[in-house]
Formats: C-alpha cells, sequence, structure tokens
C-alpha cells in the first residue's frame, strides 16, 4: 500500500491492479492567493492555485508566486469562503448596490476586507471588520471602510478562513537573496563580447 | 517563452451579428478607452472563444518548450550552466501554470486543457518539437526562441484581457533573465575555440528556418484579423512580430561573426521619426 504525503502518489494503481479511467474532470478546487509586496504595504490578490487542501494551497502557492523576491508574505483561502459583491463601472460605487442589513448588532466574527479601486487591477486588502455573516460585513464595511472614492468591487473573507503565514514559515524565503544565478544581473558578458570583438578587429 | 505564431480558427465573423448590439458596442468602447476586460464582464463568444485558444496554447508551449531544455540540465557545461538552466526549466513550468489560470477565468477548466494537450486537440508552438543535438542547440533556443517569445509577450501584455496581462507582466519580469543568461551562453561559444564557433553555426542553421515559422505564417489582413485587432486579442501582424525580432536580433548575431542562413536579409536604411536607422529588411513576397 502507498502512503505518501503527495496525494498524486496515493491515486496511482496498485501493482497488478487493473487500471479503471479516472472520472472526468474531477480536478482539484481552487484557492486564491494573496501577497504582500513589502513589510508594511497591503497584501493584494495575486492568483489561483489548484490544491486539495488549505495546507498543500500554501505550499503551492508559495511555489507559484513568490519563487522571486515578490513579496515578504502571502495568504491562501479556499475561493469557496470569498464572498463578492456586485461590480460596478463609470461612477457607480459598489457599496451602493450593497442590500441593507436587517439587524445592526456589531458581530463576534471577524471579516477581511478587499477593494478593487481600478478596473484591470487587484482587489487590495483594506481592513477588518467584525460581523455575523459576510452580508453584514459588507454592511459595516461601508460604513467603517467606505472612503467616498469609487470601489468597484468588494470581497468579504472570514479571517478564521485564511491560512496565513506565521513568523516560521518567514524562513522559506531566507535562499532567495543566495541564488543569484536567477537574476538578469549575474550575466554579465560585456567585457568577454568586447575582447571578442577587439580580438577579432586584429585578425582583419 | 514560447508564446508565438498565434493561428486563429476560422470563425465567420458573422457570429457576430448574433451579438446584442448594445452589449457589444459597450464592450468596444471599454476596449477603446484603454480599460481591461475582466472575467465578469460581458464579452462576445468569438472573444471567448479567441483568448481561450491563444492563452491555451501558449500555457501548453510553455510546458512542452521545458522539456528539450529540460533534457539538458544533465548535461549542461559546468555546476554553474546546470544551475541556470534548471532555475529556466523550473520558471517555464511555472509561467504554464500562470497562464493555465488565466485561461480558466474564461470557463475551460485547467483539467480539459491538459486532457486536450494529452489527445493532441490542443496545438503548441511547433518550435519546441525540433531535436536538440548539442549544448549550442539549447543555447539557441535560451537566447533566441526567448527572444522571439518576448517580443510576442511584451505585445500581447498590451492587451484587452486583465488576467492575461496581469500574467504576461509576470513572465515577461522573469524572461528578463532568460535572455541574458542565453547571450551569456552564445558569448561564451563565439569567443571560444573554433570547434565551439562552429558547433553555434550549425545550430543557427539548423534553428533559423523553424525561428521565423515560429512567429506564424504571412498574414492576410481579413475581417477576422482585423476583429481580433480591434478588440486587442492580436496586437499587431505576424509579419510584424517577425520584422521586430529581426531588427533587433539579426545585429546581435552579425557581431558575433555568425552567418545567418538567409541570402536575402540585407542591411537597409528606414526613416523612424526623422532618424535613419541601419535596420534589417527582409523581403517577404520574394
Amino acid at each position: 500500500m502507498l502512503n505518501s504525503l503527495d496525494p498524486r502518489v496515493n491515486r496511482l494503481p496498485q501493482i497488478n491492479q487493473s487500471i479503471s479511467p479516472k472520472a472526468p474532470l474531477d480536478q482539484f478546487g481552487t484557492f486564491e492567493v494573496f501577497v504582500q509586496p513589502k513589510e508594511g504595504k497591503s497584501f493584494q490578490h495575486e492568483g489561483i492555485v489548484h490544491a486539495p487542501n488549505l495546507e498543500l494551497a500554501y505550499v503551492l502557492a508559495k511555489e507559484a508566486f513568490t519563487r522571486r523576491f515578490t513579496c515578504v508574505s502571502l495568504y491562501v483561502v479556499d475561493t469557496r469562503e470569498v464572498f463578492v459583491s456586485p461590480m460596478t463601472e463609470g461612477n457607480n460605487n459598489a457599496y451602493d448596490l450593497i442590500p441593507e442589513s436587517t439587524t445592526s448588532t456589531p458581530g463576534n466574527q471577524s471579516f477581511e476586507i478587499y477593494h478593487l479601486a481600478k478596473r484591470g487591477k487587484q482587489h487590495v486588502h483594506v481592513g477588518t471588520v467584525a460581523a455575523n455573516n459576510p452580508e453584514e460585513a459588507m454592511v459595516h464595511a461601508r460604513e467603517k471602510l467606505n472612503t467616498g472614492k469609487i470601489v468597484f468591487n468588494v470581497w468579504a473573507i472570514a479571517t478564521e478562513a485564511i491560512r496565513f503565514t506565521s513568523e516560521e514559515d518567514k524562513e522559506l524565503w531566507l535562499t532567495l537573496p543566495e541564488k543569484k544565478f536567477r537574476d538578469a544581473s549575474d550575466y554579465k558578458g560585456g567585457d568577454k563580447l568586447k575582447n571578442f570583438l577587439e580580438r577579432t578587429k586584429i585578425n582583419h | 517563452m514560447y508564446g508565438g505564431g498565434n493561428t486563429f480558427e476560422g470563425i465567420k465573423t458573422d457570429s457576430i451579428a448574433t451579438e446584442d448590439p448594445t452589449k457589444l458596442a459597450e464592450f468596444e468602447a471599454r476596449i477603446e478607452r484603454g480599460e481591461k476586460i475582466e472575467p465578469a464582464d460581458w464579452m462576445p463568444q468569438l472573444y471567448r472563444k479567441q483568448l481561450i485558444r491563444m492563452i491555451e496554447q501558449h500555457a501548453h508551449s510553455e510546458i512542452i518548450g521545458a522539456l528539450p531544455e529540460g533534457t539538458w540540465i544533465t548535461r549542461a557545461p559546468g555546476f554553474k550552466r546546470k544551475m541556470s538552466l534548471m532555475a529556466k526549466v523550473q520558471d517555464e513550468v511555472g509561467h504554464g501554470q500562470l497562464l493555465y489560470s488565466a485561461a480558466e477565468t474564461l470557463g475551460k477548466p485547467r483539467e480539459q486543457m491538459i486532457e486536450d494537450l494529452i489527445n493532441g486537440k490542443s496545438k503548441y508552438s511547433n518550435i519546441v518539437n525540433y531535436p536538440t543535438f548539442t549544448w549550442a542547440d539549447c543555447c539557441f533556443i535560451s537566447w533566441l526562441v526567448d527572444a522571439g517569445a518576448i517580443v510576442n509577450q511584451l505585445a500581447n501584455a498590451k492587451g484587452s484581457y486583465g488576467p492575461y496581462c496581469r500574467a504576461l507582466d509576470r513572465i515577461c519580469a522573469e524572461e528578463s533573465f532568460h535572455l541574458k543568461y542565453g547571450h551569456h551562453c552564445v558569448i561564451y561559444l563565439a569567443s571560444g575555440t573554433p570547434k565551439q564557433r562552429q558547433m553555434f553555426q550549425e545550430a543557427l542553421n539548423r534553428w533559423w528556418p523553424p525561428m521565423m515559422h515560429f512567429f506564424g505564417p504571412s498574414d492576410k489582413i481579413s475581417a477576422h484579423t482585423e476583429v481580433l485587432m480591434r478588440w486587442k486579442v492580436k496586437m499587431g501582424t505576424n509579419d510584424e512580430m517577425r520584422n521586430q525580432f529581426l531588427d533587433m536580433y539579426v545585429p546581435k548575431i552579425w557581431e558575433l561573426g555568425f552567418t545567418i542562413p538567409d541570402p536575402k536579409l540585407k542591411r537597409v536604411k528606414r526613416q523612424v521619426s526623422g532618424n535613419t536607422l541601419n535596420l534589417i529588411g527582409k523581403n517577404l513576397s520574394a
């Protein structure tokens, strides 16, 4: 019996076992990836990864999006945990389209709020609100985080659903500065080229 | 790397006639204003279909393109070259992943794309099917095939579909390393022994025709192409991309004293905004 941490290995057929075709389109679900470009800057949405679970999504996100110093921190969340407001354009604020909340009690659950401030750009984290559910979180966000500037789309994600980067995790990026061979700046052929050109000039 | 020579399916432009004219006008006005199209926005069927096809082809080319270079990792001359090549191959596969994600936002599951690649339904850049006999072939790919891909990718990054542009911005940032690395390898071969020079000259002879085909066949401007260019799916004709590549890289190849196996290639003077520039002209009708 194969027992590996890599689920792909566990899905391999056993020796001498007949191979049955796998179910069509049974791919892993998607997870949204957010990165923090610099210390002190807001997290921004970066893309998706397919993964069997949150923990492996985190590992794959690190591989896919942060192989070169593009961020100082990242986190992932299951796509199904992202609550999305209507999308607007022109001079319409997405907050104007959010239905009024029936309750006005402050909630006991924490939600992260993201704004799309410019079409064609990424959603950026703007703050945290307390609410009972994502609908209410949007209403609270309108009161607390709406600066009057046009927002085209709002996302709300329950904080507890997010796999954050812990202090120990930050070691992941420690060896990156040593890998100079992955930078264009490590390939200086100018002198060699100049010598070559001078040498060939003399020969001619 | 390899985003080159897109051929577009000959869907009849009539399919646009069945689209909602108000929505179509809004869509075109948005592109006209220079705004990006996002996954949730309305888009014509033709736009969606051609973008899926283009991004998917690009993603497949990254994955398949990593194979010939991957086989050279163990045979690359020296530890440094092995490290660099390994990093490059890793980048290419990463680019494939980013591009599959971008294509997925248009509604085709990643698994479906991979199945279509395996069963041969989806296409990829043909240049990655050519054999790499020597290390010099691998150097040609790293420098010049990547250079050709950058010409295409920089153009496509100015396109109209948001997720594709964002993926390309990331990809282009990494490509600068590939290009410098490739050039570095070729400079070393060029300034090396006569045997090394001969090796690269032979690789150049083998790869030049596929490299020219990489940008796709000469365009006949049809109504179809015209629509795709108006929608900023196609950012330039295949010939424009090919000429841009020739202008930029033929002088660099000649500088190293190599011969390009195309006797019709000539230095020509062209007027560009008042300045006379030395550019490379290729008479494609000849």
